[in-house]
């Protein structure tokens, strides 16, 4: 296992799909780091030399990409802003609710998690 | 999708007026609106607002953090009555 940036350990799969597993880099940022790095995406990462990868990593800091850290602390940033203005949406994100107008009567369970089930306690 | 940024941002007129006056003149009594679909601009921060939600007016007290952001979000229109029939019995 190779690491890169710190962390991150992608594996024996393709360079193209391992540095997916980086957090802020996805299909597109892969190929097109990879393609300014000229390497071939198609190589395991286990066969990359160490300066294959710090070429990769070279690119990725030169493009200024929030990545790992910096790209959690960013978008946690972005949810307390919301919330210490007390906005609409920050409070959505508080109650753990869709924030886009999403209908909740049905569905939503991506945010609402498992189903509770509620059920009603009648006097005997 | 978002607005254009051709057209700029869309604030009420009246309430544009409003704001540049109380900006000049010192006064920092809530100005009443309706116009939940302005947004606020820079102009806006420090001033009170009483944005109305449909039934009341909500203070809303505007700082920079909001720019951007329309008055609307921060006047809720919806109030939650809590599911807990357990804990009433």
């Amino acid at each position: 296992m190779a690491r890169l940036l710190g962390v991150d350990i992608p594996n024996r799969k393709k360079i193209e799909y391992s540095l997916r597993y980086v957090y802020g880099i996805g299909p597109t940022r892969s190929r097109s780091v990879l393609e300014e790095a000229q390497i071939d995406p198609n190589l395991r990462t286990q066969d990359l030399s160490e300066q294959d990868l710090s070429k990769i990593m070279n690119v990725i800091l030169e493009r200024k990409y929030l990545v790992e850290g910096d790209l959690r602390r960013d978008v946690t940033a972005n949810l307390k802003r919301l919330q210490s203005i007390r906005s609409y949406r920050g409070l959505r994100h508080q109650r753990g609710l869709p924030v886009r107008g999403q209908r909740t009567i049905t569905n939503a369970r991506t945010r609402k998690g498992g189903r509770k089930t509620v059920g009603v306690v009648r006097n005997k | 999708m978002s607005r254009s940024i051709k057209k700029g941002y869309f604030v009420e007129l009246s309430l544009e007026r409003k704001v540049r006056r109380a900006q000049q003149s010192d006064d920092r009594k809530p100005i009443k609106t309706w116009s939940r679909r302005s947004t606020i601009t820079p102009d806006f921060v420090g001033l009170n607002l009483a944005v109305h939600n449909g039934k009341n007016f909500l203070t809303v007290y505007v700082t920079e953090n909001m720019v951007g952001h329309k008055l609307g979000e921060f006047s809720h229109t919806r109030t939650f009555r809590s599911h807990n029939p357990h804990t009433q019995k």
